[in-house]
């Protein structure tokens, strides 16, 4: 029981460290839930949300359903993480939002110890028609490097639906992290994928977003923001497939290069549908000396001023 | 009174081109100091040896600020002993909050130092405060952020490129207002500016021309000399 709450603790340490407010997980207004390896530590649900969990070996299976007409005022919290060390935490979760529902999630995944860690997250979402989820996934991987993680995606947007998912890497290292996002998306069916990843050391980026618009006045905007530095190592693939009348869809990724550090940016557009018109632009660069030295002459070092710069462009 | 800032004998050489050309001057305590001269003359390059940037230290000469030879020490060594430069065309930073970069170098970093130092140059604190100083602002808008920042770090000297370019007439004056209240701040102030409007509120302005001080005295006597001798003038010859 001590151990629980120790972990506990720490967990909720780390999430306030990723901009997480503690008070949150006992607020009875607030759906959350609190994952440590494959241990539940808290759920709260709400009325017209159901959320059924398993523990499994190495992680947790999660059913989460929206019921129809729904619409959640608060986000929901998540927190997944491990204290120890060591360890492999794989998240199975299954989401339906039904139709006429809407809901905010935020989810926080923090390692504070981590050096040989592993943390998966298969994700499956159907989106009814004329619904919206919301999802931001902020990470926390301690300062050594040592986590492995996996987001991997796969999702249907419904008709007239909205989905925007939110991905945010700043704090700590990353370690490896390959992501996966494989959306389509409906008739006049909307989404929206950000990501904002600094990589630092030797850590390895991987983002691979898609999105497919199948059906008529279907949109998608992909936007990257990734700062690489020392001798990390970055691709960011973007891919986006109209095959419908109308759609429309724009990629737009940025990534800053310092040090020996190396980026690959590969934008993919796919238009089989004369109607369909998707843009997409990239640029890899350096800082910008000039406001480096602006930021010098208010007496910031020069690590500080990259760090306000790098900041402002993953904010 | 003390001298601020003594810059003794000053060259620079750039690509084999002499920008600098043994330049001598100083700036008293707490006093506003205009810097005249045609485009080329060098006003802009001085800003940048006084602040130490990158490619502009200088080839021979010293350069003391608050009894302390700066010759050698970098930007940010400067700046932290209350020596700033406000660009001839500030810089654009993605996703920095207006408030957060006025109080980057500001001792009180408190709600209250950024807004008080948007309302010195006549930007509304609850429109601009929560805004980013990204490209969607206007060049004035840009101009007086950047006056605001400099206002809100209260330096012992701010060198000012061009304060009033960009600015529309109107804000020119509350501009003014500005310049002067740095002195009730005990910040002296080095004005670039073509202006004869701005310099005429310095207490002493100099005149620059092919990288040197040509002549020094009352702003409205060197503004005189300025277009009188000057406007014939093409740099190989200096005035008698």
């Amino acid at each position: 029981m001590e151990r629980m709450l120790n972990e506990y603790e720490e967990l909720i340490e780390a999430y306030e460290r990723t901009g997480g407010v503690r008070g949150e997980f006992s607020n009875p207004n607030i759906p959350s839930l609190i994952v440590s390896g494959n241990k539940i530590l808290g759920k709260n649900v709400v009325k017209g949300l159901e959320l059924e969990s398993e523990a499994v070996e190495n992680g947790v299976n999660l059913r989460l359903t929206l019921r129809k007409g729904t619409k959640i005022f608060y986000p929901m919290r998540l927190c997944f993480g491990l204290v120890p060390k060591d360890g492999i935490q794989i998240i199975n979760m299954h989401a339906v939002i039904e139709e006429e529902a809407g809901m905010n999630a935020i989810s926080h995944c923090v390692f504070p110890n981590a050096e040989h860690i592993l943390h998966k997250m298969n994700f499956e979402l159907e989106i009814g028609r004329g619904s919206f989820y919301r999802y931001s996934e902020i990470h926390f991987h301690g300062e050594k490097g040592g986590v492995e993680v996996t987001p991997y995606i796969k999702g249907r947007v419904g008709e007239s639906s909205f989905f925007e998912a939110t991905f945010v890497l700043k704090e700590g290292r990353v370690g490896v992290f390959d992501t996966k996002y494989d959306i389509e998306v409906l008739k006049n069916g909307s989404i929206e994928l950000y990501a904002k990843v600094w990589g630092k050391g030797n850590d390895e980026i991987s983002i691979d977003e898609r999105a497919h618009l199948t059906e008529e006045g279907a949109k998608a905007l992909v936007k990257s923001k990734v700062v690489i530095s020392d001798n990390a190592h970055s691709k960011v693939f973007s891919t986006i497939d109209a095959s419908a009348p109308y759609t429309k869809g724009h990629i737009d990724c940025t990534e800053v290069v310092q040090g020996d550090a190396i980026a690959e940016a590969v934008p993919t557009v796919h238009v089989s549908n004369n109607l369909a018109k998707v843009t997409h632009e990239a640029a890899i660069g350096s800082l910008d000396s000039r406001e480096i030295e602006t930021l010098e002459t208010r007496g910031l070092s020069e690590e500080e001023a990259i760090k306000v710069l790098i900041e402002g462009i993953l904010s | 009174m003390n001298e601020i800032l003594i810059v003794d004998s000053v060259y620079l050489k750039k690509d084999g081109r002499d920008i600098v050309n043994g330049l001598t001057f100083s700036v008293p305590e707490g006093t506003l100091c205009a810097i005249l001269g045609r485009n080329g003359a060098g006003k802009t390059s001085l800003a940048s040896i006084i602040m130490g940037l990158s490619g502009y230290r200088p080839t021979s000469g010293r350069i003391t600020f608050n009894n302390v030879n700066i010759t050698n020490l970098s930007v940010p060594e400067r700046a932290r002993m209350g020596l700033t430069l406000a660009f001839q065309n500030p810089v654009s930073i993605e996703g920095l909050k207006i408030s957060n970069y006025i109080l980057l170098g500001a001792k009180d970093k408190n709600e209250k130092t950024a807004r008080e130092a948007l309302e010195r140059v006549d930007l509304d604190p609850d429109i601009y405060m929560k805004r980013t100083l990204d490209k969607s602002l206007s060049g004035g808008e840009r101009k007086r952020i950047e006056l605001a920042a400099v206002f809100a770090m209260r330096p012992r000297l701010a060198i000012l490129d061009e304060p009033d370019s960009g600015i529309d007439a109107i804000a020119i004056e509350k501009i003014k207002e500005l310049l002067l209240s740095f002195k009730k701040i005990n910040t002296a102030l080095l004005l670039i500016t073509h202006r004869a409007t701005i310099a005429e509120i310095a207490d002493i302005a100099y005149l620059m021309d092919a990288g040197r001080i040509i002549k020094s005295g009352p702003p409205k006597e060197v503004n005189e000399f300025f277009i009188t001798k000057c406007g014939s003038c093409f740099h190989s010859k200096l005035p008698e």
